[in-house]
């Protein structure tokens, strides 16, 4: 008796027997929290490129905390929060300079505010099947928002695929500070919707694909209150696809990770950002993960790299560095200790961003381009 | 943390339960919902039990299509796939041949008795959606022991899971699902029980995670005319099979390490070791020389261990 090739056999049973009812209790056996702290710090502004206020920009103290427990059997509680603390100086506008460069005007380096943000979830599992839900609010003292999330996950029958479907819907008011002192908007809001369609494929044993698309609109004030001129079209549509592959390579006892993300949007912004990692097991219990990330940005179509005060208030124009053409280069570690109720991870990352790193000609840099480091510290408890 | 061991009797096998736990009425806790799940697969899927949800559909052969549940559905597909994979040897309708190979025999039986019942045998002749199952011909039967026992094991291991059990490990007469490392996240030793020496073990697996089957054609059999007849039976053939004397695997789940057990010994001696060889999955076999072949470990028998036996 000739029987078929080999693993095909192995796959087959394998997959049939995890759509017995035994293997479909996805939802969390133990209860897990996670403390985390990060320490994000932008680098300074080179002076030359400051005509006024200061060099010196974000530094931000992160710590975030959440909770994920099971409530019976087919119930599953979430609890988030975070909390930053900012201080530094932010860009407020651009001119040009005594060479016709655009130069900057930065607001003192006296901001010092602090972020919190709580989500609320749960999630009901289902055979094949899961529904959640989630509200959030974040607060500032000049910004509010209050989202929903929804979300839903289908696995097919032999579970070697997962649909999932998202909807989220966010309202968000800004009540800037030192408004009238400054000429700035009063009381703006602006409301977000996103859709999100993700499909996930066990290839075969040791690779898995996950593609999405997202699609997101916002609609209300869009402008940036604190920049000198800044006036931006009061609705953005964007939209992404995003590709993820992992792969495990059993010889090496090592996973490859690697994503593309393409976006576009209504401001004719179109960004390309592909990332790859090494997940690295060594000596059983810990993991060495080195990371590349590459982003390039196309630049909107009102961005102006010297604000024109020539241009009447309702014209659109944004010397944000954001919205310029630019293109960034993350490099990045993580170490994680893993134990059967604990893990403790660390990660550091280096993002440089430059005109010239785009894929499109950036005709002039933006002056005040971002540079950041990151290093974090967390630990997952599970019991 | 401290280690409690609840041993019962389920499926007509002795099993035990390891489990640690931080109480000790946390562990019985643990326990009893385990040991009932065991009970509630072994009323379900008996042949023996004249209320099992097996002995209906055996009852109905020939007469009527018998409804059944999601589980049992899911349980009979498995059974599906197992047929189709080892080109039909697996074939949970085979049981009948048993009445031809039973342990009073003292004559080899006539081809015509092997062929009668071979016309009760045939999974491709069962009818089954997810509302019904029908065996279309009278005296026909199912034997969900094959799969049911291991299948057992991951669902017990997956319950005690869902009551924050974290190390331990599950036994059903030698098939094992665990739970989770031993404390200080240590594997498991795990003996493989010597074919020929009654409790002693031939191999000592360690494992951390997953799951263990192993069969055996060593146990039963009928002798006839001096000749030996293992309780293997081709279904094809209706004729025993000469095979190895045990395979035991490892995979991520018990009820597929049963299953590619089971199919190697029903190839026979060296077509079981080639599919075994090609098929991905850590294993032991041992042939009638008492040769072990395989790629798990070797490791000397550590005394206290549960030991697997088909």
């Amino acid at each position: 008796m000739k029987i078929k090739s080999k693993s095909s056999h192995l796959l087959a049973l394998t997959s049939a027997a995890l759509s017995m009812p035994a293997f479909s209790a996805a939802q969390p056996v133990e209860t897990e929290i996670s403390v985390r702290t990060s320490l994000y710090k932008e680098e300074n502004v080179p002076a030359d490129n400051i005509i006024f206020g200061d060099d010196v920009r974000y530094d931000i103290d992160i710590h975030q905390f959440s909770l994920l427990t099971p409530v019976g059997e087919k119930w599953s509680l979430g609890f988030n929060a975070a909390r930053e603390s900012m201080s530094g100086a932010s860009p407020w506008g651009t001119v040009a300079d005594a060479d016709g460069a655009a130069t900057l005007i930065m607001s003192g380096a006296t901001i010092s505010e602090s972020r919190k943000e709580f989500s609320l979830s749960t999630q009901r599992y289902f055979n094949k099947s899961s529904l959640g839900i989630e509200v959030s609010r974040s607060k500032e003292n000049d910004y509010e928002a209050d989202a929903i999330v929804l979300s839903t996950e289908w696995d097919s029958d032999n579970k070697l695929s997962t649909l999932t479907l998202g909807m989220s819907y966010s309202k968000d008011k800004i009540t800037p500070t030192d408004a009238i002192l400054f000429g700035r908007v009063l009381e703006k809001e602006k409301t977000s919707q996103s859709y999100s369609l993700g499909w996930t494929q066990i290839l075969d044993k040791t690779s898995v694909l996950q593609s999405g698309i997202r699609v997101t609109k916002h609609s209300g004030y869009l402008t940036d209150p604190y920049k000198l001129r800044d006036a931006r079209p009061d609705e953005r549509l964007e939209w992404s696809v995003n590709f993820r592959y992992r792969k495990f390579i059993e010889s090496t006892n090592a996973a490859l990770h690697t994503n593309y993300r393409y976006y576009e949007d209504s401001y004719k912004v179109r960004s390309h950002t592909v990332e790859t990692a090494w997940y690295q097991n060594i000596a059983g219990n810990f993991q060495l993960a080195p990371n590349l990330r590459y982003y390039s940005q196309r630049k909107a179509s009102f961005y102006l790299p010297i604000d024109d005060y020539t241009l009447p208030l309702t014209t659109n124009q944004s010397s944000d560095y954001r919205l310029s053409t630019f293109g960034a280069f993350t490099v990045g570690l993580k170490a994680i200790y893993n134990q059967p109720t604990w893990a403790v991870s660390f990660s550091v990352e280096n993002y440089k961003s430059r005109g010239k790193y785009s894929l499109t000609n950036a005709e002039t840099e933006h002056p005040a381009l971002l540079s950041f480091s990151l290093a974090s510290i967390g630990f997952d408890f599970r019991f | 943390m401290e280690l409690f061991i609840f041993p019962f009797k389920s499926m007509g096998c002795p099993c035990e339960l390891r489990i640690y736990a931080g109480q000790k009425h946390q562990a019985q806790l643990a326990a009893k919902a385990c040991m009932d799940e065991a009970t509630r697969f072994e009323q379900k899927y008996s042949r023996y039990l004249d209320s099992s949800a097996a002995t209906e559909i055996n009852r109905s052969a020939g007469i009527k299509p018998v409804e059944i549940d999601a589980e049992t559905y899911a349980i009979l597909k498995y059974a599906g796939v197992c047929y189709e994979q080892s080109n039909g040897l697996f074939d949970i309708s085979s049981g009948v041949l048993r009445h031809v190979w039973h342990t009073q025999r003292s004559e080899l039986p006539s081809e015509d008795e092997i062929l009668r019942h071979l016309n009760l045998v045939g999974w491709e002749k069962v009818e089954l959606s997810d509302q019904n199952i029908f065996l279309p011909i009278s005296g026909m039967e199912l034997d969900f022991g094959g799969i049911v026992k291991e299948y057992a094991a991951d669902a017990i291991a997956a319950l005690a899971r869902t009551m924050s059990i974290r190390h331990g490990l599950v036994n059903l007469g030698g098939d094992i699902s665990i739970i989770g490392p031993q404390v200080n996240n240590r594997p498991w030793p795990i003996g493989i029980v010597h074919p020929t020496i009654a409790d002693t073990a031939i191999s000592v697996i360690h494992l951390a995670n997953g799951a263990l089957a192993t069969s055996g054609g060593y146990e039963r059999y009928v002798e006839i005319a001096g000749k030996r007849y293992s309780h293997l039976i081709n279904p094809q053939t209706g004729w025993p099979v000469e095979s190895l004397l045990s395979v035991s695997v490892v995979a991520e789940q018990a009820v597929v390490a049963g299953s590619v057990s089971s199919i190697a010994l029903l190839q026979g001696e060296q077509l079981g070791l080639n599919w075994l060889s090609t098929i991905g999955l850590k294993y032991l076999a041992i042939d009638a020389d008492l040769h072990c072949n395989g790629a798990v470990g070797r490791d000397s028998f550590s005394s206290g261990s549960p030991v697997a036996h088909e």
